[in-house]
């Protein structure tokens, strides 16, 4: 449900409980009819009161959305329940369990069961899935190797992380692959060494003939193995037509089946169960495909490229090749440029994630510190465990922005530090100097609201 | 005793013998399925061998390009392994835009359209079960006349009285499919024409096959009086059951297609245009599997409602005579379920095997991406399932003479029980506060993390499944004096079955540890090998030795405890939740796709809810059905209360209570 909706959940729920409550009015007033010694008026006035009470607490429940909804029905569920003593207190105890029909307690059990599974789901973490963007990953301006083979693990691992929880992004590597030495879930080979491998493994004998011949086209992809010059002229590489380790990479990316690991296929090893992932549902585009094989050669070697053997892309070239009107909503490593206002750009940067930031809407993140820099800065600086090389409030939150583990803030709460390595250490590349003057600048004042 | 005592001795051993037919049957019609899929993949690629054949010919005529353009299907191979070539006879799939969606302000499309959707299920999982109750209980019914006629006119007026209920809630089920296609017309139009295109004979198939369905029920039920008195006309309308379920079944199976076609397509190539043949259409990878799976979940499902139902029912009693009739329909709805529940599993994994068959992908979202908390769900739910059957049957034991002889061990099948599902519902990894996570040195607890793998949640549901058997075991033999000269040897040989079994499948859960995962998923067969031993052999050999048994008194039927008629109640609810959310699961793993990789669901609410957003509409869905099904139950009593007014007719059957 959106959040100006109603929750349909609870909307039922509270039509249920005025319905209850006008049962038990002509219940009570049945009752009062057959035994001449009760006081008709007295209870009668008191559970018409309670059917009153709740027919006004549920069209009060209409004018609130769904969010309002949930914290208002407990007040109504407590009304319930003092209407349930009061009726206990009516029979006097006598016989209450057959003083209302099976289907009157059969829907209570009813209702309370199935609502506490409803209160199950929502005990469980909670992760919503977003389709991902039509069309292609954008590049605005040209890029450095660095974040192109970032923009490459973005596609891999996704740009969030939740702790805990295994990270996906748009091409669904970590499903079956592995990344780690050592690491293998045994759906897909562990792609530690990759590189490597890449430029080894053309020169097998298994590549050649296995499970198709070099020359030979892969029916499923239509993919003609072991010649780059014969792909897609949208994803194929310039230079020479002599097969490398970038070309294996991209043929097992659009053509799984031209090779299948050993053990990790179908059939004896003859199909890959891996999807062609140029194609739907993970469809890269050129431009992504290509990042994702750049940083497949560069992340064993962490800050070296000289592995790398796709070109960068340029904000041109990937003009000429876009189709018209698939840009609206795309996904693009995260990068600000400073012309955007405080707000967006604390967002774009995920900063309300983590951080509870005074002035920032929605900014209510727990799992880093709140951000008080005007006063804890000068604090932090002074602090016996600071080793950076901070000496005012501005150089301090610059060098947080970017160093995030020169100095880890203590959790007053918890009695322990915040835990160190969660925050990106990559946000030198995600923000221009403009802009990281503008977020220092702003970071530096907050402060606590001021009471009352 | 209600027919005597004779009666449960009897239709017990039926029904287990049925039970067993139809394990039987099962894996028979499973192979079938495989061999015809078999022998229709080989027509397909004679066929498509022929329409290359023939395009090239007409190619070197320059006649082919004028006639159709040849495409490759999404799905359907050759015999070597090449994609199915077709003739396109279809327009592309459309590129939907926000003109192709229409909305109210009150709730978003997409839950108007599952809400629709899944009511609607409901109501038709139910009556096309009912049907299937009718035929087996009436048949049990003709099958007992001369040797117990007062029981077997109790069946006979059991099936009647569901049929009466069922009658209502048909009615019931075509309005809601009406709502469903209203709502589908009118908030997806864009994707509804598309559909509408392909599956066009389909739709209009389905609804002649709606009106056959129509015609043959009302002459089932409104025939049932006259019919009865002729022993041949009775042969005839327990036919005419037989051909009720059968069309029902085709109706389902046409339904299915259009799902099915959602989520894994065949007869179309990659944009989405149909290739010429509506079998390959309706024939895609996951019918077979999904129709089996849905038939035993009906089952399921309609044995749940009226098991509630009858619980109701029995709460609500006035006299020793209701409460004794409405106890043993609880017993037989019960019954019922449990019979449909066993083998769902089984088919649960061949649609599993299907999904992973046809995109491993999508398989891996459902296990270990992000629907994988949905089966943590799933699991307590079975969890519950199995509570709420244990619940019932150490309850309705206790109303058994005999039964104190094994009462004593109710208290040790709860605790394994609690043990196993508490094995059962503990996750792999859990998300946590990056402070938990220092605490706890990873994702996974050091000792209970090693309970959250498929080895101990094999092992903890199929020691589930086994105590669940010998509590029904202990049930059949409560009355019972074993008097037949090898009861030793019997019960040695029951001990050894159980005994080994919780052994073997133990074993083999502590060596999965040992394996690598793809080794691993082989022990789940011998695992489950020993859990079926345990029911079938173990109820055979139990069974056999009810042989010149003595009696230690019949069965109390009305005096079961409140404890075991709410245990119904609660089998009702979780039946009803797990269908939809078992449903939920199956439709949303197509994410954002109308048809998976072919139409783009380009909607507002083309995402993936949360956990708790699915639960909460589960919760809903499950709460409205209810209330509807209350409303179908109070229709269908009207008739029966006016009939209470008139003077019972001779030969009705005598309650158990007055018999004895």
């Amino acid at each position: 449900m959106l959040p100006e909706q109603h929750d349909i959940l609870w909307t039922f729920i509270t039509i249920a409980f005025t319905v209850f409550s006008l049962y038990a009015f002509i219940n009570v007033l049945g009752h009062c009819r057959e035994n001449e010694n009760v006081n008709t008026k007295l209870w009668g006035g008191v559970f018409a009161a309670f059917f009153i009470t709740n027919f006004f607490l549920t069209k009060h429940m209409f004018t609130l959305v769904q969010r309002d909804q949930m914290m208002f029905i407990p007040w109504q569920l407590a009304t319930i329940l003092t209407l349930l003593f009061t009726w206990g207190v009516f029979f006097k105890s006598t016989e209450i369990e057959s003083q209302s029909p099976p289907i009157t307690r059969a829907m209570f059990f009813w209702m309370t069961v199935s609502v506490c599974l409803a209160g199950y789901t929502n005990w469980l973490p909670q992760q919503r899935s977003d389709p991902p963007p039509k069309g292609g990953a954008a590049i605005s301006e040209d890029l450095t190797m660095e974040e192109y083979t970032e923009m490459g693990r973005i596609i891999v691992f996704g740009a969030k992380q939740v702790a805990g929880q295994k990270s996906i992004g748009k091409g669904q590597c970590p499903l079956c692959h592995t990344f780690d030495p050592g690491d293998n879930i045994g759906r897909c080979p562990n792609l530690f060494g990759v590189q490597e491998r890449s430029e080894t493994r053309i020169k097998e004998d298994r590549y050649k003939t296995s499970p198709v011949a070099i020359g030979e086209k892969e029916p499923a992809s239509g993919i003609i193995k072991g010649k780059p010059m014969e792909i897609d002229e949208a994803y194929r590489r310039g230079g020479s037509d002599e097969l490398i380790g970038e070309d294996y990479l991209r043929e097992s990316l659009m053509c799984p089946t031209c090779y299948v690991v050993e053990g990790y296929g179908k059939d004896g090893d003859t199909k890959s169960p891996m999807p062609v992932i140029s194609k739907p549902p993970i469809s890269l585009s050129p431009v992504e495909l290509n990042a994702v094989i750049a940083w497949l050669q560069s992340k064993d070697t962490p800050g070296e490229f000289s592995n790398v053997t796709v070109p960068l892309p340029s904000a041109a070239s990937q003009a000429e090749a876009a189709p018209a009107g698939g840009g609206e909503e795309e996904e693009r490593p995260v990068f600000v440029t400073g012309d955007e206002d405080i707000q967006t750009m604390i967002n774009t940067l995920g900063c309300p994630l983590c951080h509870t930031i005074p002035g920032v809407e929605g900014a209510m993140g727990t799992l880093g510190p709140v951000l008080h820099e005007k006063t804890n800065a000068p604090n932090r600086i002074k602090d016996s465990r600071y080793e950076g090389k901070a000496t005012n409030t501005k150089e301090y939150v610059r060098e947080s922005i970017l160093s995030p583990s020169a100095y880890v803030v203590m959790n007053e709460e918890a009695g322990e530090l915040f835990p160190d390595g969660l925050m990106p250490q990559t946000f030198s590349t995600m923000l221009s100097v403009k802009a990281l003057d503008k977020l220092v600048d702003f970071i530096s004042q907050t402060e606590a609201p001021a009471e009352g | 005793m209600l027919g005597k005592k004779a009666s449960l001795s009897r239709t017990l051993p039926l029904l287990a013998v049925m039970l067993f037919a139809f394990s039987l049957f099962v894996p028979n019609f499973v192979s079938d399925s495989f061999a015809k899929e078999a022998f229709a993949e080989r027509a397909f690629a004679e066929e498509a061998f022929a329409k290359e054949v023939l395009a090239e010919e007409e190619a070197a005529e320059g006649a082919a390009e004028e006639e159709c353009e040849i495409s490759q299907d999404v799905f359907y191979k050759d015999w070597e392994g090449n994609p199915l070539k077709g003739c396109v006879s279809g327009n592309p799939a459309p590129e939907l835009g926000e003109t192709d969606y229409n909305t109210y302000s009150f709730a978003p499309s997409r839950m108007i359209l599952w809400i629709s959707n899944q009511q609607h299920l409901y109501f038709g999982s139910f009556v096309l079960a009912v049907p299937i109750f009718c035929m087996v209980i009436e048949f049990i019914g003709i099958r007992t006349r001369k040797e117990d006629p007062v029981m077997a006119q109790k069946y006979d007026k059991l099936a009647h009285d569901l049929m009466k209920i069922s009658l209502t809630a048909y009615s019931w089920t075509a309005i809601l499919g009406g709502v469903l296609l209203f709502t589908f017309i009118t908030l997806f139009p864009g994707f509804f024409k598309y559909m509408a295109t392909i599956f066009r004979p389909v739709m209009h198939v389905y609804a002649l096959m709606f009106l056959a369905e129509s015609g043959v029920l009302y002459v089932y039920y409104y025939g049932w009086d006259k019919m009865s008195a002729d022993p041949f006309l009775k042969w005839v309308h327990v036919s005419l059951s037989a051909l009720l379920n059968l069309i029902g079944t085709v109706l389902m199976y046409l339904a299915n297609s259009w799902a099915t076609f959602m989520q894994a397509p065949g007869g179309i190539d990659e944009q989405g245009r149909f290739l010429g043949n509506i079998w390959h259409v309706i024939h895609s990878t996951l019918w077979n599997p999904v129709g089996v799976h849905r038939i035993l979940g009906n089952i399921v499902f309609g044995g749940g409602i009226v098991g509630a139902y009858a619980a109701y029912h029995y709460l609500n009693a006035r006299n020793e005579e209701e409460k004794a009739h409405y106890d043993w329909v609880c017993y037989v709805a019960m019954f019922i379920a449990i019979f449909g529940l066993i083998p769902l599993p089984f088919a649960g994994y061949w649609l599993m095997k299907e999904v992973y068959a046809f995109r491993q992908q999508m398989g891996i979202t459902l296990m270990g991406g992000i629907m994988a908390w949905l089966f943590i769900i799933q699991a307590v739910m079975i969890g519950l399932l199995f509570f709420g059957a244990n619940s019932y049957l150490h309850n309705g034991m206790s109303r058994v003479k005999g039964s104190e002889r094994y009462m004593k061990y109710c208290k040790y099948m709860v605790l394994t029980l609690i043990l196993m599902f508490t094995m059962w519902m503990t996750p792999h990894t859990i998300v946590m506060t990056p402070a938990e996570l220092k605490v706890m040195g990873g994702a996974q607890h050091p000792i209970v993390g090693h309970f959250g793998v498929m080895s101990a949640k094999n092992t903890a549901v199929n020691i589930m499944i086994t105590t669940t058997v010998l509590c029904f075991l202990l049930y059949q033999r409560s009355n019972k004096k074993i008097t037949v000269p090898w009861a030793t040897i019997g019960n040695c040989w029951i001990a050894a079955i159980f005994v080994g079994a919780a052994a073997n499948i133990a074993f083999l859960g502590v060596y999965g540890y040992f394996l690598p995962a793809n080794q691993r998923v082989g022990l789940s067969v011998p695992q489950v090998t020993s859990t079926l031993t345990t029911l079938f052999a173990g109820t055979a050999i139990n069974i056999s030795m009810f042989k010149d048994s003595e009696s230690y008194g019949d069965i109390e039927w009305g005096t079961q405890s409140k404890v075991g008629t709410y245990a119904i109640f609660m089998l009702a609810i979780s039946f009803t939740w797990l269908m939809g959310l078992m449903g939920y699961i199956r439709s949303a793993v197509r994410l954002f796709w109308h048809v998976t990789e072919v139409v783009r669901d380009n909607s507002v609410d083309a995402y993936t809810l949360t956990i708790g957003e699915a639960g909460k509409i589960l919760t809903f869905n499950t709460l409205f059905v209810w209330v509807q099904i209350v409303i179908v139950f109070w229709v269908g009593s009207l008739t029966g209360k006016k009939a209470v007014v008139e003077k019972a007719p001779e030969g009705v059957p005598v309650p158990a209570q007055q018999q004895q």
